[in-house]
């Protein structure tokens, strides 16, 4: 167990700078989640915390220690690849077992250490098999239990899941979980997956370009995300966007569109008046409400029963927004609705910046 | 249409049938012919009318040429001389094949080129300088000198071979390794290495049997009988009055042996390590 800190970390790559001043503090068991789509430097950022790339510039601290002189293998870490990074020629036994040998744990010691983390994880039938001859799933618990048998500070997860089927990709996730608060040792996992984040996290980092777009706890970033790329990235079906204007007196902002009107109580003392903006409405938030006090009105496009809902486009002007309605929804394509939603679950976003506007 | 199509596919099957025994026969037919060669007697290899198949068989030009010439010093040195050609390219290719796959580093790709660039000049350009260098370091006429001139064109060929099987190794194994304690080179030695095995056996055998058939260079940086190595000591029994064609047979059969059952010992490894390219994890 350990906490972790990252404090202005960046890479280069000659010319090419793939990570800008990255800054999270993760505490003591805690699972960070680095969130972002490929690309982001999400990888880049665990590969210089396992030590794997040297960091260009910033530093890394595991337990309050500075660790950017050390190599991987003096950082008391284990990480668990997307790739599984088995030994091919190397029994399941002697795979789990690898880090305690090169380290110099004598053979019964291993063997008992071995064991029980195959037993924690469910494989001791296949210790004698070679990595070939298991199925994804064992691969997936083989790359666990080496990371788990040393009993590391810190625990380094690489889109562990992304090469499973979804029944597997599930069950897996909710072993993790649980295994870390078994263990409770730190987390560092990158996905590209945000339900994963969601579930697993105790905090998230979402990142885009090289850049931490929002670092907070999985609620935060869904209820308030802090720019529309966060918005759009959190959430299936994604946030929708409707672009307008923004009004304020101090006290009540207004948001103006076509189709669009919604009064949001401010306790921000700025005032604007029609600023370009985007409102953000979680599909899930929005109901149906014909009568006047409907936020959105608009044509219904298409209806899609998916069983335990029904997502519903609605054109709204000439933006097309989706709403998650209960399966007993029984509006048709070409009729007028009326939606609204909790004025606390909409964002709103100026149109510029593409920040979080605070109301 | 069926029978036409069926009589069509017949005549193309023949087709490359014969283009395949032809191509075989015109391959194996001088081993064959000198196989037969090795066991007539002298009297029935040069006759009036050509003799295919001997109608009596003898083993006596083995035994000449393995009791009354250098044959066996010459197969020796040939021996010496591969095998250090085999273990220098080994420990020091396999260390440049190696970083050539895994590290960046300035002039990488420059130094690959000239690595290529080397394979491209002719032999007879490279004698001279290479004459003039070994000379001067007091190696010509040895055996550990014509060793490090086939090194000089042969680890080139290695490098780049066995860099293509490093390359196949996954990068995220020696990662792993890495973290669960192991140093760089205790990742390549413990991981890519046994990876990469049929690929090292390969592109060994390859170099063995450069090393073993060369002819030119062994000519010119050998003089003595010393460091002589068979293909040059075959070539110099042929003399101006005289030539025992039946021994010479001999010594080539014999000199071929080697890389046969070289061949026959790895073929399933090396047809491995040269096909395929990607290991499954």
């Amino acid at each position: 167990m350990a906490t972790l800190s990252l404090q202005n970390v960046q890479k280069s790559y000659g010319g090419l700078q793939v990570l800008h001043g990255i800054d999270v503090e993760l505490e003591d068991g805690g699972f960070l989640v680095l969130l972002g789509p490929s690309g982001c430097g999400k990888s880049t950022l665990l590969n210089l915390i396992a030590g794997l790339d040297d960091i260009s510039a910033g530093d890394i601290r595991i337990d309050g220690r500075s660790v950017i002189e050390l190599a991987p293998k003096d950082r008391n870490i284990a990480m668990v690849f997307q790739s599984y990074a088995l030994y091919p020629t190397m029994t399941v036994e002697r795979n789990i077992g690898f880090g305690l040998e090169m380290r110099g744990v004598n053979g019964n010691e291993r063997s008992a250490a071995v064991k029980q983390a195959a037993d924690l994880l469910q494989i001791s039938h296949l210790l004698d098999r070679r990595p070939a001859n298991l199925s994804g799933g064992q691969r997936q618990r083989v790359a666990m239990g080496r990371a788990i048998v040393r009993n590391p500070d810190l625990f380094l997860f690489d889109e562990p899941l992304s090469n499973l089927d979804a029944k597997l990709r599930a069950e897996m996730r909710t072993e993790i979980k649980r295994l870390h608060g078994r263990l409770g040792t730190s987390v560092v996992y990158v996905t590209h997956d945000q339900i994963e984040a969601m579930t697993l996290g105790t905090k998230v980092a979402v990142m885009k370009g090289g850049y931490i777009q929002q670092f907070a706890d999985p609620q935060t970033i869904y209820e308030k995300p802090a720019n529309i790329f966060v918005a759009g990235f959190i959430g299936s079906p994604s946030m929708n966007f409707v672009t307008g204007t923004l009004t304020s007196d101090g006290r009540i902002a207004r948001f103006e569109a076509s189709g669009v009107r919604v009064e949001i109580p401010s306790n921000s003392d700025e005032m604007f008046d029609a600023r370009p903006a985007v409102l953000g409405i979680r599909p899930e938030e929005l109901k149906v409400d014909d009568g006047e006090s409907a936020m959105l009105t608009g044509t219904i496009d298409v209806v899609e029963p998916t069983g335990p809902d029904t997502m519903v486009t609605v054109r709204i002007g000439e933006q097309p927004i989706v709403a998650r309605l209960p399966s007993r929804f029984s509006g048709k394509a070409g009729e007028t609705v009326g939606l609204i939603a909790h004025v606390n679950s909409m964002s709103l976003f100026d149109y510029q910046t593409e920040l979080r506007v605070p109301l | 249409m069926a029978a036409t199509r069926r009589s069509r596919r017949m005549a193309a099957d023949i087709l490359t049938y014969f283009v395949l025994v032809s191509m075989s026969l015109f391959c194996i037919g001088p081993i064959v012919w000198m196989f037969l060669t090795s066991l007539k007697l002298e009297a029935d290899i040069v006759t009036q009318t050509m003799q295919y198949i001997p109608n009596r068989i003898t083993f006596q030009n083995y035994v000449a040429i393995w009791t009354q010439s250098s044959f066996p010093v010459l197969i020796g040195n040939s021996f010496i001389v591969t095998l250090i050609t085999v273990v220098v390219c080994l420990a020091t290719g396999t260390l440049a094949a190696y970083a050539f796959s895994r590290y960046t580093f300035r002039g990488r790709n420059t130094l690959m080129l000239g690595y290529l660039v080397v394979r491209m000049f002719p032999a007879v350009m490279m004698i001279i300088p290479l004459y003039v260098v070994l000379r001067s370091v007091g190696l010509i006429d040895s055996r550990i000198g014509l060793a490090l001139a086939y090194t000089s064109f042969l680890l080139p060929l290695f490098v780049w071979m066995l860099k293509g099987f490093f390359d196949a190794a996954p990068k995220e194994l020696e990662s792993a390794a890495r973290i669960d304690g192991s140093t760089r080179f205790g990742a390549m030695l413990w991981i890519v290495i046994p990876l990469a095995r049929n690929g090292l056996v390969a592109s060994s055998v390859f170099i063995a049997i450069a090393a073993w058939n060369e002819f030119l260079f062994a000519l010119m940086l050998t003089t003595g009988q010393g460091s002589r190595t068979w293909p040059v000591g075959l070539q110099l029994m042929v003399g101006e009055f005289q030539l025992p064609w039946g021994v010479l047979a001999a010594g080539g059969i014999l000199s071929i042996l080697p890389v046969m059952l070289m061949f026959a010992l790895v073929q399933r490894v090396m047809v491995q390590g040269l096909t395929a390219g990607a290991i499954k994890g």
